[in-house]
C-alpha cells in the first residue's frame, strides 16, 4: 500500500473529512442562537491501519460519526427546576391579578365600607330619629353588603379565569406530549441504523423542558432511545409512540378538574397530585389561596349576619318594630341589606326600648360598640382588623410568590448557563476550529497536488 | 468552564431586566409619592395603613359628634340661662307685688307680665335644636310640655338623655328629661309652670289680702325652681369639660395617626431620586459594557 496512490487516497480522505468538519462547524455557527441546540462534534479517527513492509500503518482519516455534546443529568435537573419555576411564575401572576382585584388602597374595599357603616351608626347615636341619618345609615349598610358581596364575586370570577388558564395549559400539555411521541418515533427510526439522532434529541429535550414548565413530569429513557413521560406519580403521558390525552372536566363546584384516561378510557381525577409547573401554580392559587381569601370574606359576612343582626334585632325601629334583621343572606355570596329596611329606613333599630322611640340611641350605641369588639378570627380580630388581615395576607402571598419565582428562575438560569457551558456554541471556538479545519484542508490539497506532481514525474519517466 | 456568547447575552439581559424593574419601582414611588402602592410592597405596612385609615375615619366621626355635642351643651346653657333670668324676673315681681300698698291695677299689669314670662318659659321648655325637642327625653318628635284642658301644663315627653359617643368609653349623657328641669315634684322638685300659674292667680285675685298670701307662697318655690335650673346648668359644666378634653385629645391623636400612616405609606422622594440616579448609572454602565463586550468576537479579527 505504500504506493503513490496511497498518498492520493490519504489526501482524499483528509480533504473529505476536513470538509465534513467544516460543514459541521458551519452548522454549529448557524445554530448558535437556536434554543435547545447542542453543539456537535465530529469524531475523527485514523483509518484502519494496514500492514506494510515498514509495519502497521494507517492511510488517512475517517469520521466515526457526529456526536452532540451534552450532559444528560443536567437535562433532568433543568426539567425539575423548570417545573418549580413554572409553578411559581404562574402563582405570582395569578396572585398579582388577585391583589389588584382586592386593592383597598384606593379606599374602595371592605375595610373602608366597614368604617363607613360604623360611622353611620355613630351619627345615629347622636340623632336616632333623624331622617337624613337613617338614610345615610341605610346607604352605608347597603354599601357594606355590596362591598362584601362583590369582593367575594371577584374572587369567584378570578377562579373562573384560572379555569380558562388551566384548560389552555392542559391543551398545551397534550400538544407537547404528542410532539414527544412523534420525536420518540423519529429517534427510534434513526438510531435503529446505528446513528445518533442529535437534532431530534435536542428538539425532544427542548419539548420536555417546555412540558416540565407546564406540569411536573417524570421521564425515563429506554434502551431504544425512546423517552416515557409520566405525570402524577407514575401515570403515563407518553410511552414510546403512544400518548394519553389529559382532560379537563368541571368538578362538583363547577371548576375544571384534570382527568387522566386509562386504556379503557376510564377517567381518574389527578388534580390533587399535580403540584408543579404552570398547572400546579394555577391549581395552588385557585384551590388553596383564593379559597382561603374567600373564607376570610365569608367570615366577615357571617359575623355581620350573626353579631350585627343579633344586636339589631334586639332593638326597636321608629314604628316600634323589633326583631328586624339588618342583613339577610347565608354568607358573603348573597349578603344583602334587608330589603324591607332598604325600603323603610325607619326600621333601623336605634332604640333600646319600645318606650324610647324615637330619641333613644341605646341600641345604636350597642351596635357601634361592635366596631371595637374582637368577634372574628376566633375572637382575636374586630371586623375591620379581619378585613385588614385579608389585605396583608394577600400581600404576603404575593411577596412570597414573587420571591420564589425569582429564586427558581435564578436557579433555572444557573442550570441553563451550565448547560450552555457544556452544550452551547461558542463562536470563538468554532472560528478556531474553522481555521484548524481550513488549514488541514489546505494541507491535504497540497498533499493531493504533491501526489499529482509525483505521478506526473513518474509518467514522464515512462515517456 | 466554557463561556459562550449566549451566556454573556443571557447574563446581560438578566441584569438589564432586573435593573429596569428596580428603576420602575423607584419611578413609581416618585410618581405616586407612595412607598406602598399595593399590599405586596409591604404587607404589614399596608395593613397598618388600612388600620390607621379606619381609626382616622372613626376619630373624625367622634370629633364631629363632639362638635355637635358641644353646640348642644352651649345651646342648653343659653336656654337655661335665659330661663333662670325669667324665673328671677318673676320672683322679683312676686316680691315687689306682695308688699303692702300695691294697687289692684298694678297687680293686674304685673299679672300680664308674668303671663308673658310663663308663655316664654313654656316656649323655651319646648325649644328645639336641629329639629328635635331638647327637653322631651327620648320623645324628641313632639312638644314635651302642653297645657291641658284645665290650663295645667303637663309633660308628654319621656325619660332619656342625649348621648354623645366618645372613643373607648361610656358616652356622655346630657339629661333630656324635661321633668328634671321644670317639674318632678315627686323627687322634691318644683313645678315651675304651676308656680307661675299660682303667681298669676295671686296677682289677679280681687281679694288683695288673699292675693298677697298666694303671691308670697310662690316666693320660696320660685327660688327653688331657679336653683333647680342652676343645678342643671352646673351639671353640664363637667360634661363640657370632658368634651373639650376629649376633643383636644382627638386632635392630637389624629395628628399622630396621620403621621404614622405617612411614615408607612409615603415615599421618601429624595431617597427614591437618589436611588433612581444610582440605578441609572448602573444601567447605563451595563449597557455600555454590553455593547463593548458583546460586539467583538474572533470574527472581527479574521481577515
Amino acid at each position: 500500500m505504500t504506493h503513490l496512490f496511497g498518498v492520493l487516497s490519504t489526501g482524499t480522505s483528509a480533504l473529505l473529512t476536513q470538509q465534513r468538519a467544516i460543514n459541521l462547524t458551519g452548522n454549529n455557527i448557524a445554530n448558535v442562537n437556536t434554543p435547545g441546540y447542542s453543539r456537535q462534534r465530529i469524531r475523527l479517527e485514523t483509518a484502519t491501519p494496514v500492514g506494510t513492509a515498514a509495519g502497521l500503518m494507517s492511510f488517512g482519516v475517517v469520521s466515526r460519526g457526529i456526536e452532540r455534546v451534552y450532559d444528560r443529568y443536567l437535562g433532568i435537573q433543568i426539567n425539575a427546576e423548570a417545573s418549580r419555576s413554572g409553578r411559581w411564575e404562574a402563582q405570582q401572576a395569578a396572585l398579582e391579578r388577585t391583589e389588584a382585584l382586592l386593592d383597598e388602597s384606593g379606599g374602595g374595599g371592605i375595610a373602608a365600607a366597614l368604617g363607613g357603616f360604623f360611622g353611620s351608626w355613630q351619627d345615629l347615636v347622636l340623632k336616632p330619629g333623624g331622617e337624613v341619618e337613617r338614610t345615610v345609615a341605610v346607604a352605608a349598610s347597603a354599601r357594606l353588603a355590596e362591598a362584601v358581596r362583590s369582593r367575594y364575586a371577584d374572587l369567584e370570577r378570578m377562579r373562573r379565569e384560572l379555569d380558562a388558564d388551566l384548560e389552555s395549559a392542559i391543551e398545551q400539555v397534550n400538544r407537547l406530549a404528542l410532539q414527544v411521541s412523534e420525536l420518540n418515533r423519529q429517534i427510534a427510526r434513526v438510531e435503529l441504523g446505528g446513528e445518533t439522532a442529535n437534532d431530534y434529541r435536542d428538539r425532544r429535550d427542548w419539548v420536555l423542558k417546555e412540558l416540565a414548565g407546564l406540569i411536573d413530569i417524570q421521564t425515563s429513557e429506554a434502551a431504544d432511545g425512546q423517552v416515557s413521560v409520566s405525570v402524577s406519580g407514575g401515570r403515563p403521558l407518553v410511552e414510546s409512540g403512544n400518548t394519553w390525552a389529559l382532560r379537563v372536566e368541571p368538578g362538583a363546584d363547577g371548576h375544571g378538574r384534570i382527568f387522566w384516561p386509562d386504556l379503557d378510557g376510564a377517567l381518574t381525577d389527578i388534580t390533587a397530585s399535580v403540584r408543579g409547573g404552570r398547572v400546579g401554580g394555577v391549581l395552588a392559587v385557585r384551590d388553596e389561596r383564593l379559597v382561603a381569601y374567600r373564607e376570610r370574606i365569608d367570615e366577615i359576612a357571617r359575623g355581620l349576619l350573626a353579631e350585627v343582626n343579633a344586636v339589631h334585632a334586639a332593638g326597636f325601629g321608629l314604628e316600634g318594630t323589633t326583631g328586624t334583621d339588618l342583613f339577610v343572606g347565608s354568607g358573603a355570596a348573597d349578603l344583602r341589606l334587608n330589603p324591607e329596611v332598604a325600603e323603610h329606613p325607619g326600621l333601623l333599630a336605634a332604640s333600646a326600648s319600645a318606650e324610647g322611640i324615637p330619641g333613644n340611641a341605646g341600641n345604636a350605641l350597642r351596635l357601634l360598640s361592635l366596631r371595637d369588639t374582637p368577634l372574628l378570627r376566633g375572637g382575636t380580630a374586630t371586623f375591620e382588623e379581619a378585613a385588614q388581615g385579608l389585605v396583608s395576607l394577600i400581600g404576603f402571598d404575593v411577596q412570597q410568590a414573587r420571591a420564589q419565582a425569582q429564586h427558581t428562575s435564578d436557579m433555572l438560569g444557573f442550570l441553563e448557563n451550565h448547560r450552555e457551558a457544556v452544550s452551547g456554541v461558542s463562536l470563538d471556538e468554532e472560528m478556531v476550529n474553522l481555521i484548524r479545519y481550513q488549514a488541514a484542508y489546505q494541507a491535504a490539497a497540497k498533499l493531493v497536488s504533491l501526489a499529482d506532481e509525483m505521478l506526473d514525474a513518474l509518467m514522464t519517466m515512462v515517456r | 468552564m466554557r463561556i459562550t456568547h449566549n451566556m454573556m447575552a443571557r447574563m446581560f439581559t438578566g441584569v438589564l431586566r432586573r435593573q429596569t424593574l428596580a428603576m420602575i419601582v423607584q419611578q413609581e414611588r416618585i410618581a405616586t409619592q407612595k412607598r406602598i402602592s399595593r399590599p405586596s410592597d409591604d404587607p404589614a405596612g399596608a395593613a397598618r395603613v388600612l388600620s390607621g385609615r379606619g381609626l382616622l375615619s372613626g376619630l373624625e366621626k367622634y370629633a364631629s359628634g363632639i362638635q355637635q355635642g358641644k353646640s348642644r351643651l352651649e345651646f342648653n346653657e343659653e336656654t337655661l340661662k335665659l330661663l333662670g333670668d325669667l324665673v328671677r324676673q318673676a320672683r322679683r315681681t312676686a316680691e315687689e307685688k306682695s308688699a303692702g300698698g300695691v294697687s289692684a291695677a298694678e297687680r293686674a299689669l304685673a299679672a300680664t307680665t308674668v303671663r308673658e314670662i310663663a308663655d316664654q318659659v313654656l316656649q323655651l321648655a319646648n325649644t328645639r335644636f336641629h329639629g328635635e325637642y331638647v327637653f322631651g327625653g327620648d320623645r324628641r318628635d313632639v312638644a314635651p310640655f302642653v297645657r291641658d284642658g284645665e290650663g295645667r301644663v303637663t309633660y308628654r315627653g319621656a325619660g332619656g338623655a342625649f348621648l354623645i359617643p366618645l372613643p373607648g368609653g361610656a358616652p356622655i349623657a346630657v339629661d333630656a328629661d324635661g321633668r328634671n328641669y321644670f317639674q318632678n315634684e315627686a323627687a322634691g322638685g318644683v313645678d315651675l309652670f304651676a308656680e307661675l300659674d299660682h303667681l298669676i292667680a295671686g296677682l289677679e285675685n280681687p281679694d288683695l289680702e288673699e292675693g298677697t298670701a298666694w303671691i308670697r307662697a310662690t316666693l320660696d318655690p320660685l327660688e327653688r325652681a331657679e336653683v333647680q335650673l342652676r343645678n342643671k346648668r352646673a351639671e353640664a359644666a363637667p360634661q363640657a369639660y370632658r368634651l373639650q378634653a376629649t376633643e383636644e385629645h382627638l386632635t392630637r391623636l389624629r395628628a399622630t395617626v396621620q403621621a404614622a400612616i405617612g411614615r408607612d405609606e409615603d415615599a421618601d422622594v429624595a431617597q427614591a431620586i437618589v436611588e433612581l440616579k444610582s440605578l441609572q448609572v448602573a444601567y447605563e454602565s451595563t449597557l455600555a459594557a454590553a455593547s463593548q463586550i458583546l460586539r467583538p468576537s474572533l470574527v472581527d479579527f479574521l481577515r
